[in-house]
């Protein structure tokens, strides 16, 4: 991970293996929530088995919009703004989560491979960056 | 269950009006239901009101007691239903059901909404807590970038070009042009739209709704007091209210399981589905619909997801003209959220005094010959739906 400070506490870690999403997993029906979650809301479910669960790193973009415009707060960016993509994404444990694309190719296309990295979204006036989840294309 | 008529309609027209409160535009459309009723403000047993987030109500979301107070209070019961911006479409179900349930038997329904400037703020709230503060800060997502995704998937799917997704906007002008309630009244050709600036990649400014200022009143009777009061009712068929299925692929927040089947709206789907089987009829009985084309994404979607046209097909009825009112599949015949811009709350009335002029034949240049049935559909923000069927 690069060095900085979390955008916020508890969502992601780097492992021993890896840049892991930290978030819940329903060992009764399988299903996956991120961020953590106290109890289980399928319906279906028979009975609520929460347990705490890393997601990634590898997964397909599902789709993707870019930013044109700068974001409305509470969004934070560096100046002078640049447009971004982010996206939805497909990770192959079962987790549908939201995220920015590392990298400035605005060019990426719906169904690629990714794979989750912690990079920089900001920086702070004394120059710490603030980290969150991206995905890589791949 | 009674029947229950339409009788009155009321709007105040959309915009921006800086100089009047959404008291005054409740107070313009509540006149304009009564007096298109026949009812005067003395005759309404109950007022069914949407709640609106961001002006009047006290700070409660009690607009319908600020409608009371300004009309008049005589003391009767008042309901106020929060539902994102498918609040005025809730209104509209308890009002019905008030009636429908022998409660009442003339029951006004009202919303009006003063929108502050911009996009839409969803919760404004920095807690780590709240999915929205998480999108916004974490990710970088604002509000069109959730539509912008959902139509850049489409694309991949059905080919969809960002002209076709221009020619939605287009098309909807086409057709505002000719209503006196409608806020954007000018015409919009495809290098206009096309020219508009991109405000989230593939969407461009003039192809997302901005938000107005407005208000809407109808006003719900049982047959009985309909027969004395007008020879031309129109008939609530259905109105039904849904939220969202666990699972529906749709990110509301920032993460859940990816879905085990195709990602759609599932309570707007089952907002319609239930309407039209609490109507008795299905999809090519209605002559026309009145969805909420918050962007042309929806326009495109929305049909296809409730069995109107087969997946894929929308792009190609838009260009064979065929969802203008004169086509085989009238949408939105009002001009939709792209003329009118969005008053949140209040939206779900303005399409229920569109259906009651299509059906009553009053619709003038926009309307849709011998319409007898009409369809509406209001989707808000918490996974919350409503969908409305009239029949003259």
């Amino acid at each position: 991970m690069a060095t900085g400070k979390p955008v916020v506490e508890g969502l992601f870690a780097e492992t021993s293996a890896g840049p892991r999403l930290l978030g819940s997993r329903c060992a009764s029906c399988g299903a996956a929530y991120f961020p953590k979650g106290a109890v289980c809301h399928n319906p279906d479910c028979t009975e609520s088995k929460m347990q705490d669960a890393e997601f990634g790193p590898k997964g397909k973009l599902w789709s993707l919009a870019i930013q044109t415009y700068p974001p409305p707060p509470p969004a934070k960016y560096d100046e002078p703004y640049k447009p971004y993509a982010m996206g939805v994404i497909d990770l192959d444990d079962g987790l549908r989560v939201l995220g920015r694309l590392s990298g400035n190719d605005l060019k990426v296309q719906p169904g690629v491979a990714v794979e989750l990295v912690l990079e920089p979204l900001y920086h702070e006036k004394d120059g710490t960056a603030v980290i969150t989840w991206k995905f890589k294309p791949v | 269950m009674r029947d229950v008529a339409v009788i009155g309609l009321g709007m105040h027209p959309w915009g921006k009006f800086s100089d009047l409160s959404v008291t005054d535009l409740c107070r313009v459309a509540v006149d304009a239901a009564l007096k298109d009723a026949g009812v005067s403000w003395r005759e309404i047993q109950a007022v069914s009101a949407a709640s609106s987030r961001f002006s009047g109500g006290k700070g409660w979301g009690l607009n319908g007691n600020d409608v009371v107070e300004e009309m008049g209070s005589t003391g009767i019961p008042v309901y106020n239903l929060s539902a994102g911006c498918a609040a005025g479409g809730n209104a509209f179900n308890v009002g019905y059901s008030l009636v429908a349930g022998g409660f009442h038997d003339v029951v006004l329904v009202v919303g009006g909404e003063k929108m502050p400037k911009g996009f839409i703020q969803t919760s404004g709230i920095e807690d780590a807590a709240d999915p929205e503060f998480l999108r916004q800060r974490c990710v970088g997502m604002p509000g069109p970038a959730f539509w912008a995704q959902l139509t850049r998937r489409r694309m991949k799917d059905y080919g969809t070009t960002e002209e076709q997704l221009a020619k939605v906007a287009v098309k909807a002008h086409e057709i505002g042009k000719h209503n006196k309630n409608a806020r954007f009244r000018d015409e919009f050709s495809l290098e206009k739209v096309m020219g508009s600036n991109l405000v989230c990649y593939p969407l461009r400014l003039f192809e997302i709704c901005p938000v107005s200022d407005g208000a809407a009143a109808v006003v719900l009777c049982s047959a009985d007091e309909a027969k004395k009061r007008t020879t031309k009712p129109v008939w609530v068929a259905a109105s039904a209210v849904a939220t969202a299925s666990f699972n529906d692929g749709i990110t509301r927040g920032i993460g859940g399981p990816v879905p085990t089947g195709p990602t759609i709206h599932s309570e707007a789907k089952a907002a319609v589905h239930k309407a039209l089987r609490m109507a008795g009829v299905t999809q090519k009985d209605i002559d026309f619909i009145e969805l909420q084309d918050n962007t042309v994404y929806y326009e495109l979607a929305f049909p296809e997801e409730w069995g109107f046209c087969a997946p894929g097909e929308a792009e190609k009825l838009l260009e064979a003209g065929e969802t203008m009112p004169t086509g085989k599949l009238p949408i939105n015949p009002s001009g939709g959220f792209i003329c009118f811009g969005e008053a949140t709350t209040a939206q779900g009335l303005w399409q229920v005094c569109e259906m009651g002029w299509q059906l009553r034949g009053e619709a003038g240049a926009r309307q849709v010959p011998d319409a007898k049935l009409g369809l509406s559909q209001t989707l808000g923000l918490g996974g919350n739906a409503t969908a409305i069927v009239l029949k003259r």
